[in-house]
């Protein structure tokens, strides 16, 4: 199940990176979402699970195909210069990071140690705890985030309103 | 469960592996990408393999409660994120007819 999922998620990132056409790439960003929703699950959090699908796959991909549709630009753009040293030197730098951090994380003793010892799979996450723990513990936070989206929105309508 | 079995079948590791490779290529979109719609859904690839790197950490620790709290402030600031980088997106399309970012290298009309 893990490694059906991993490949969902990390092809879907690939398509996108690869595709030409900027819905399709979106389409393929959906699918990676929906990969990381399972990954969720098999981590015994249904509810991380949930939200990834409405917030990502729902609210904010929904968006994204929006403004592709609404600004009419599916290709993208030739290109003013070709840049060869700059696209190959980040090709170098990024395949070198993720060789590197993968390398990193398959041999750190302690990781192995943390992966042997909470093997056990532990109670799936309930919604009751995390709201418990979210309005216990958190309360100031939760306002603050609501009045971050506030503020967000009010910012994007008046950005994208031609005369307010 | 050690080494490349871990990876596979879903150890602590194999859950890293995946958020560095969704990092990798999210960072990838980002440098390589010249739409600006390409590029921020980099960033939200970007995001989510920090999300999932986060909640394999707090499953691998007996199913810690602060992390689905944090990853939920994580989901607010993205989709903050989300309505206002699309809203400049369309602000630049208005002004520039583009939303090719080297097209729009200067703040200056």
């Amino acid at each position: 199940m893990f490694i059906t999922f991993a490949l969902i998620t990390l092809l879907g990132a690939l398509g996108m990176l690869l595709q030409k056409n900027v819905i399709v790439a979106g389409l393929c960003m959906v699918a990676t979402f929906f990969g990381v929703a399972g990954l969720f699950v098999l981590l015994a959090n249904p509810v991380a699970a949930a939200l990834q699908l409405i917030v990502y796959s729902g609210a904010i991909m929904v968006l994204v195909l929006f403004v592709i549709m609404m600004l009419n630009s599916h290709e993208e753009e030739k290109a003013l210069a070709r840049r060869p040293i700059q696209r190959w030197g980040s090709v170098i730098l990024v395949a070198a990071l993720a060789f590197g951090a993968v390398r990193l994380v398959q041999s750190s003793p302690g990781l192995k140690a943390l992966g042997v010892s909470g093997a056990a799979m532990p109670p799936a996450m309930s919604l009751q705890t995390v709201g418990a723990t979210l309005f216990a513990d958190h309360l100031l936070g939760f306002e603050v985030a609501g009045l971050l989206l506030l503020a967000a929105m009010i910012g994007a309508v008046a950005l994208t309103k031609r005369n307010l | 469960m050690t080494g490349m079995d871990a990876i596979l079948h879903g150890g602590l590791q194999g859950y890293l592996v995946v958020a560095l490779l969704l990092f990798a290529l999210g960072l990838a979109t980002v440098l390589l990408r010249r739409t600006l719609l390409m590029q921020f859904m980099g960033i939200e690839l970007m995001l989510n393999a920090a999300n999932v790197a986060l909640l394999a950490f707090a499953r691998f620790r007996g199913g810690d409660t602060q992390a689905m709290v944090f990853y939920l402030f994580i989901i607010a600031v993205a989709a903050c994120e989300a309505a206002v980088g699309l809203a400049l997106v369309i602000g630049l399309y208005r002004h520039r007819d583009t939303t090719d970012s080297d097209r729009a290298a200067s703040l200056k009309q």
